[in-house]
Formats: C-alpha cells, structure tokens, sequence
C-alpha cells in the first residue's frame, strides 16, 4: 500500500537539525553530569567511582535542606503573589485601542532588561544610605536596611522579582482574556452577573490553559533564580537568602567540588521535575476527571 | 415582557457621515414574535445591539411599556440574548447554565432556590432537555447547546424581551426546523416578545407575526409574513424575499401601453413585478390583440427542481424583450425554444414602491368587457 | 479523465470505491457532513495522507505527484486568498508562477476579472471585499491555473443564502463552455440540479450512488441514496400497512414485510376527500405538527395517523407544497401521492 501515499519519510531530515542540536545542548551536557556525579574527581586525571556517596552526602547536608526550604518558600512567596496580581492587572488593561499597544510594550520593559541589571538596580534603590526606597522607608520612620536585616533582605528579593515578572503573567494572562468572545461578556452582563461572577464563569475557564503555562515558567524560573539575589544580596545578611543555585555555585566555581556539586545538579533537577510534573497532572487530571463525570 | 416602542431611532458611528440606521419608528407588541430580515450590512445587527444596550442612539428614543431606556445598560434593561453560536458557562453543568440568570440577579427577584429549581425543571421540560441537565456544555452537540442558550434566555419569568440574533447560524441545516419549531412554541406558551434577528426569509417568515424587511439602514415594510410575500412594498422587499425572487420589467422598454392600461396600470408606475409562480409558459400563439400579459423569449437555463407526476418542475429562464425573466412550474420547455411567457398577476410599482396588486386580464374578459361597452 | 481506483476516504470504510469523472463537465458530490466529501477533495489535490486509493488523469497516475506538480486547483470553504496582494495580483499569482509572459499576463487577468464580476475592484485589498466578492477571488484565481481539474469545496457554503443563490447561476455559466473537469461538493440537493451534470452520493465514506442528477432522482437505488438527493427527507411508510392491496402486489412486495415506502416530500399535496383520486393516488392522514414557509415554498410537518404506522425511518412526515399555504397546528390532513412517484425499498 506504501506506493499509493504519495509521501515518504523525508519529513524525518526536517526534524534532524534540531534533534542534533538538543543532544548538543542538553542530552549529551546532562549525561557528563550525571557521569561527574558518580565519581571524586580530585583533578580531571585522577577520579574514583564512589556510587551514590555523593547524592546520599548531599542529601544529608544541612546547609542544602535549608537552601532547599528557603528556595521553596521563595518560589511559593512569588507565585501567590504574582498569578493574582498579574490576572488583575490583564484585566485591568483595556481590550482594544492605542493605549492597549502603550500599556503592553511598558509591560514588558522589565521583561527586556537583563536580569543582572535588574539585581543591580535594585541594590541601589532598596539601598538605605543612597537608595530611593530605602531613604524613602526610612525617612517614613521604618528602620529598613536590607544587608543587615534578613526579613528586609526577604521582602527586597520578593519585591524585585514580583516587579520583574509580574509583566510575564499579565501578558499571558491579557492573551488569554482577549480569547474570550464579546458575546460571552454581553451574555453575562444580560444574565445579571457580577463582576466576581463574569471573572469566575466566563474570565476563569478561559484562562486556563495559560495560567497553567505562566504558574509552570514562574515556578520553574523562580526556583532556579541566582543572578538578581547574587547581584542584590550576595546570599546574606548571614545565608539568609542564600538559595539552591547559589549554594551550587559556590559548591561547584568556588570550592570546585565536582562530584558532589553534579550530584546536588541532578537533584536538583529532578526536584524541578517533580514539581512541575505534580503540577501540571494535578491540573490536567482535574479536567479528565470533569470529562469523566459526564 | 413588554411593548417595544422605537421612537425616530437612528445610529450613526462618530466620524461616520452616513448614517447605520435611518431614524425608524416602530412599535412591537407585547408578546408578539417580530423578525428583522436583510441581508448583511443591512443595519439589522445595528438595530439588535440599540435594542440591547450595547450601543446608545445618536438620535431618537427606545421605550419599554412606556419608559425611556435609551440610556440603560442591557442588565437594566431586563433582556436577554441569543447569540449566533451558543454562549454557554463552560465550567457549569447544564442546569446551573440554566439556573444562572436567576441566581445572579437572586437578590432582586426574590426567588428561592426551590423557585429556581421548579423553574429550570419546567424550562428544561419545555425544550425535552431533562437527559442533559447534569452534563457539561463540552459534551453537547451545537444544537443541544444552542438549546441549553434558548433555555436560559427563557428561565427569567418577567424578561421584557428575548433578541435572538440569527441562532441558527452554527446548527446544521437538517435540524434547523426542529430548533425553529421548539423556539415558536415556548413563544407562543411562555408568552414572551421575540425580536428575531435573520437573514434567512424561511427562519423569519415562518418564525414571526410580523415581519420587517431592512435593506440600507432602513426597514422597507413592516407587516405579516403572506403580505410581505404577497405585497411587497418596495421592489428591493420582492426581489430579496423567494427563492428566486421576483421579476422586474421596466414598463417603458416592454410591453404596449394599451396592455397595461387595460390592465389598470397607474400611468405614473415605472416598473411591474411578478413572482416567478405568478407566470406560465405557453407555445408562442400568433400575433395576439389581447391585453394579457405576455412576452416572447428564448429559453435559457431550465433548473429542475424536482418532478411532478414524473415531469420535471422547476425554474426556466428565459431572455425576452422585457429582460431575463424566471418562471417556475412545470419545464416544458428545452435550453433554445422560443416560447411565450403569460402573466397572471403582477404588481406595479412607482419609485420602487408598491402601487397595486393587478390579476391580468385574461383574452375572454377583456371580450367580454369590450362587448359591454 | 480524471479517475479515481479502490478510493478509501477514511479509517472505518474498508471497501474501496471507484469513480470515473465526467471529462469537462461538473460533477456535484453530495454528501453530508463527515461523509468524506472534503477527504475526496483533498486526496485529488493531494493534500491527504489519510486517503488511500489510486488516482490518474488521462491514464497518467497522479498519486507521486505532489501538489504543486497537479494540475488541479481548490477552492475552499473559507475565503482563501494572500491578504497582502491586491485582487488583480491575486488573480495573477497562478500565471506569473508559471512563467507567462506580461501581455498575456495582463489580459488574463482582466479576462477573468470581467466574468467573475471584479472587473472596477482590481485594486483592492482582500480585506475590503465583501464575503461574495472574496469567494469571487477565490474562483478567479482557481480558474487562472488552467488547471485541468477544478475543485470547489462547499464554496458557497459561507455565504448569504440570496448571494449564494445567484453565485451558484453565475458559477453555472461561467464553467459552462469550459474544458475543465469540475467537482463540487455540496450537503444540498437543489445544487445537484442547478450545477451537476453528472451527480456522486457519498455516504459514510463510501459511493452510494451515480449518474445524472434526475435518474438519480427518480431512481434511487437504496433508501439512503433517495434520503441524501431529498431535502426535507424523504417520508416512509412500512410496505406491509399499505392498504391498497392492488398497488402492493403490483410492485410483488405484500408478502414482503421488510419493505419500505417512500415518498419524497414534494410528491405529496394535500386533497379533499370527495377529490381523492383511488386509482391514480395513494392517501395518508396526516396530523399537522408545524408549518414553515419561504414564501415560495410551504413545509408542513406532521405525523402518519395510527393506522399507517409500521417502522417508519422518519418519525415525522414532511409535505413541501409550492406558496403559502395556511394549515394550523394539530389539523387533520389527507395528503396523496401519485402512485407512480412512490419508491420502494428493500430490507437495508
């Protein structure tokens, strides 16, 4: 029957390139992760097979769990703070117009600026000597100073990545919204509905499928974030912002603990793994379920 | 429910020099099923969204048993929709789709949740939709949900008026008369005044009482459905209403003017119309003194629409002296046969309005009239 | 010719049909939704991958062939047509990709401008252009390509039912004195007769019946076939309830309870009792359910009256009657048929 299709398999050389460069880029890199993680490596000619000692060793580290702790209350922290906020800012926006054009490009300026920059324009602006936010608070009578204290030093890093990606989840958001029909407005408007109502019957369903994608980038980015609050606090006062990517780092650049930093990797990576993979089969297993019931 | 009174309503767009819609006045009544018909772009969508609020009149007024709502939002209004393709709450079942007008507006019409529950059982009952009411919209077909959105439209007992917005759009065509048909009668039992908007003259004429035929920003008649067919009152109105629509013959290029005087044609008509069934086909007779209606022309096109006892029946067109001219019966005629239209009846027009409705005198008539005198 | 061999449309057909299209005539495929019509389309133009089957033009294969190399053009159910090109570039595209030379070029292209109606609008935009003037487009451009074969797939389905109504004569006269082989496909059973001269009933993926558009009229050869060509669709009525004995006997199928009767909607009108014609006409009392009209047409709705109910296809009757007619709801009718327009059909 093969002969009757007037097409061949030469679909496959398209999809070559990038197969290539995916095993380039991340299969091939991860594998020498993996391989580093199993071994003690004292220079790059003389290395042992340890086995898991490594991931065991990790795992019981005190200083990682309580990275680990930190990293997840971070992470929590931002998402509770920038779905919500991003959503009502989407909608906020006008839905047609030139000011919608205005309003979406100032959205998206914080999203263009490099993220040490971002760290950086935080440090002097939350500064307590020269920062505008931070003379601010203090002028306002608030003792604030965030290299001392460790709640500050929260509330800064908090403050710079809801400033930072809060655009992200509005413009996902504002696509989704532009989504829903005019006619499913004026319908609710004619039922009677509530602004509450109209957010939760019409807005929210049609949401869905893009807040999914915004919690999964958020989650996965914030809990992989190293470059604003090593430019901003450098990890302290104390570790007190000292997160897993910084710890890696330090663990892997500074001291050159090979093994153990590429064993605490593959953790963390699966960590990512497992946390979006709940996620998103908690979402998708809602909807399943919804189905089956009918 | 309510009377709908539009009083010199008209629309304009800022910006816009010619007006959307030309300053109208219409009543309609309360518990009537009126339909808007038109083609695309004839301002009936403009007139649909006055009526629901979501455009306020540059001039003129909209009133509901009396009272001015020009300015009101459509929720203040007390109306509700249906749209071209089903709206439904995708997240709720089907009950809770039908229960929502009620709910959300609780706190005003007082109603209990025992009230609300009577009400969708009695609303689902009327459309047979009882088997669906714990299901989610995603699971219907077009029709059941288009069903699901009438329901809701309905569920409010003292809504002033239902705007129906060419709803059967999305619903495939074999099933349109049953939807149609399920429509007419929750109209007719619930009582409610129907605004029914459509392109489609089967969907208007078989849904309404009244119906007006808009073209250009206007409505060009507002009356029953056999009068709009039967006595057009613009030429657009016949030739926009049948399938196909009505013949035109300039009066001056065709046809001897002692053939439409003995006709009673007014001397300041410039048109005739007649519909493609108001003429018959007859074998070219020889040279003809009576005043009957009648043309020669050469078959064109003959489409067959079915059979009539074996024979084929349909349209033929034909090229005559009085311009292309279909007429529908029974094909007897083949492509090339020069053949005699004879007209029936026929109606005269002056500047594009209606005149008079005329049924042509047949040869034996005008005998007879002409040996009374 | 073109001509298609062992055609499966889809997954769940697994009997193959063959087809012969009428060279340089119109062939309408009528089917309803779902039935493969638009799969056909797509396998000819070679766009599917789905469809299995063998396909040549003039004895020549086509299947290898890929799109671009068949001389076949479409045009969709959607307006389809490059949105940043002026109508006259639009109209152009076709002979400037193969390779004509300008003059040609230009009269071409006015050529096809003035018979499809764009001639004052070779300037415009896609975007300003009415739905009709962009299906307009849409066929220009198709007819540009010279294409030996020309698919038009439900083009006027999108359209109000007035413009859809004269596009439909227009597209008559316009591919009337051409050599293209042209297929059509519809749900409607009026464009079988205004446009086929030749007619294919799909159904489920699979031919159920051919030929000329009235044979296939009068002469269905299964009840699905006679249902497809009839809208409304067709009334039944089970063989063996007939009381008129004669007439069963004469089509030898009173034994025979799995008969069925047919009548097509338009076959029936409503008589008097004092005129009903015995020898002539069958008779069926019918309770009216709904009236619908066009104006030019009634539909009355209604139901078979106990006594000639059997299994029955339908569960309603249709009779489509020429004007307005005024019958109320629950009123009693007694609607005939003549005998020599009722069908029979076998078990099925």
């Amino acid at each position: 029957m093969a002969t009757n299709k007037p097409y061949d398999n030469r679909a496959w050389l398209g999809v070559l390139p990038v197969l290539l460069i995916v095993a380039f880029s991340a299969v091939i890199p991860l594998m020498t992760v993996v391989n580093y993680s199993v071994q003690d490596i004292l220079d790059f000619n003389s290395r042992f097979y340890v086995g898991l000692d490594w991931y065991r060793e990790t795992l019981q580290d005190p200083r990682f769990i309580d990275a680990f702790g930190r990293q997840v209350l971070f992470s929590f922290s931002v998402l509770a703070i920038e779905i919500p906020l991003g959503i009502l800012v989407a909608r906020g926006l006008p839905k047609s117009g030139v000011w919608t054009s205005i309003l979406l490009i100032l959205l998206a300026v914080p999203l263009l600026i490099p993220w040490n920059v971002v760290g950086t324009i935080w440090q002097i602006y939350a500064r307590s000597d020269i920062g505008l936010l931070g003379v601010g608070l203090n002028e306002l009578g608030l003792a604030f100073n965030y290299t001392s204290n460790p709640t500050h030093a929260w509330l800064t890093l908090i403050a710079m990545d809801v400033w930072h990606w809060t655009s992200l989840v509005a413009l996902l958001s504002f696509a989704g919204l532009t989504s829903v029909p005019p006619a499913y407005y004026q319908a609710a408007e004619l039922d009677g509905a509530s602004k509450w109502q109209v957010f939760r019957y019409v807005e929210m369903p049609r949401l869905g499928g893009v807040l999914v994608i915004a919690v999964l980038l958020r989650l996965m980015d914030s809990f992989m974030i190293y470059t604003e609050p090593f430019v901003l606090t450098g990890g302290g006062p104390g570790n007190a912002t000292t997160f897993l990517s910084q710890y890696l780092a330090t663990m892997a650049v500074g001291q050159f603990d090979l093994g153990p930093a590429a064993a605490f990797s593959v953790i963390y990576f699966l960590f990512i793994l497992l946390f979006c993979w709940i996620f998103y089969n908690s979402v998708m297993s809602d909807d399943n379920e919804a189905q089956h019931h009918d | 429910m309510a009377t709908i009174m539009l009083d010199e309503l008209g629309f304009a767009y800022p910006g816009v020099l010619e007006p959307t819609l030309l300053p109208l006045s219409l009543e309609i009544k309360d518990g009537e099923a009126f339909a808007l018909l038109g083609a695309s772009g004839a301002g009936k969508t403009t007139l649909l969204n006055l009526l629901s609020g979501l455009l306020v009149p540059t001039t003129g007024r909209i009133l509901f048993d009396g009272v001015d709502v020009s300015t009101q939002s459509g929720s203040q209004r007390n109306l509700a929709q249906v749209f071209q393709f089903p709206v439904l709450y995708e997240s709720l079942c089907v009950a809770d789709n039908l229960a929502f007008p009620l709910r959300a507006r609780k706190a005003t019409n007082g109603f209990s949740a025992s009230d609300i529950q009577a009400r969708v059982a009695k609303i689902a009952g009327e459309l047979s939709i009882e088997n669906l009411l714990k299901l989610k919209p995603k699971t219907l077909s077009l029709f059941e949900k288009q069903l699901v959105a009438i329901g809701r439209a309905l569920m409010r007992p003292n809504v002033s008026v239902v705007l129906l917005d060419e709803p059967l759009t999305a619903v495939e065509p074999r099933t349109k008369w049953q939807l149609r048909q399920s429509l007419k009668r929750l109209q007719e039992e619930l009582g409610v005044t129907m605004i029914y908007v459509t392109h489609d003259q089967t969907e208007a004429l078989t849904f309404a009482d009244r119906v007006a035929v808009m073209a250009d920003g206007r409505i060009l008649q507002t009356a029953s459905p056999q009068q709009v067919y039967e006595h057009p009152a613009h030429e657009f109105v016949g030739f926009f209403i049948g399938s196909p629509g009505m013949n035109f013959v300039a009066i001056k290029s065709a046809g001897s003017e002692q053939m439409y005087a003995a006709n009673g044609v007014d001397q300041s008509a410039q048109r005739i119309g007649f519909r493609p069934e108001w003429a018959r086909l007859e074998n070219v007779s020889a040279a003809c003194t009576s005043p009957a209606v009648r043309w020669q022309g050469k078959v064109l096109h003959c489409q067959i629409l079915g059979t009539q006892a074996g024979a084929p029946v349909g349209i033929t067109t034909l090229a005559s002296e009085a311009g292309e001219l279909k007429v529908r019966g029974a094909i007897n005629a083949i492509v090339g046969d020069e053949i005699e239209v004879v007209v029936d009846r026929f109606i005269s027009f002056i500047d594009e309005e209606y005149c008079a409705t005329h049924h042509a005198q047949s040869s034996t008539d005008y005998l007879a009239n002409t040996a009374d005198e | 010719m073109l001509r298609i061999q062992n055609v499966l449309l889809n997954s769940e057909v697994n009997c193959g049909f063959d087809h012969d299209f009428l060279p340089g005539g119109m062939t309408v495929v009528l089917g309803r939704n779902q039935a493969g019509k638009t799969n056909l389309c797509r396998f000819i133009a070679g766009l599917s991958t789905q469809v299995v089957g063998e396909l040549s033009l003039n004895n020549a294969p086509l299947n290898h062939l890929s799109p671009q190399k068949r001389s076949v053009a479409v045009v969709f159910q959607a307006f389809v047509n490059y949105p940043n090109w002026s109508v006259q570039q639009n109209i152009a595209s076709p002979i400037v990709a193969a390779g004509k030379d300008k003059a040609y070029i230009q009269s071409r292209v006015l050529e096809l401008a003035e018979k499809l109606g764009l001639g004052e609008l070779l300037q415009r935009m896609p975007n300003e252009l009415s739905g009709g003037q962009q299906q307009r487009l849409a066929i220009a451009r198709a007819l540009a390509k010279e294409a030996q074969v020309l698919l038009l797939d439900e083009p006027l389905v999108n359209l109000d039912y007035k413009l859809r109504e004269a596009l439909a004569l227009e597209l008559r006269s316009i591919l009337d004195d051409s050599e293209t082989t042209v297929i059509y496909t519809t749900t409607d059973p009026k464009d079988a007769f205004t446009l086929g001269d030749d007619l294919l009933l799909l159904d489920a993926g699979s031919k159920l019946q051919a030929g000329a558009p009235l044979s296939v009229y009068q002469k269905p050869n299964t009840f699905a076939a006679a249902n497809l060509m009839s809208d409304p669709g067709i009334n039944t009525f089970a063989w063996s309830s007939l009381s008129d004995q004669a007439f069963a006997q004469q089509n030898q199928a009173a034994s025979d309870i799995s008969k069925l009767g047919g009548v097509r909607p338009e076959h029936l009108f409503s008589v008097d009792k004092g005129d009903f014609n015995a020898a002539e006409c069958l008779g069926f009392d019918l309770q009216v359910s709904a009236v619908e009209t066009s104006g030019d047409e009634t539909f009355v709705h209604g139901f078979l009256k106990a006594k000639d109910l059997g299994v029955v296809e339908q569960p309603s009757w249709v009779v489509r009657s020429p004007g307005m007619l005024d019958f109320i709801q629950g009123q009693e009718l007694l609607v005939a048929a003549r005998k020599r327009d009722i069908l029979v059909f076998g078990a099925h």
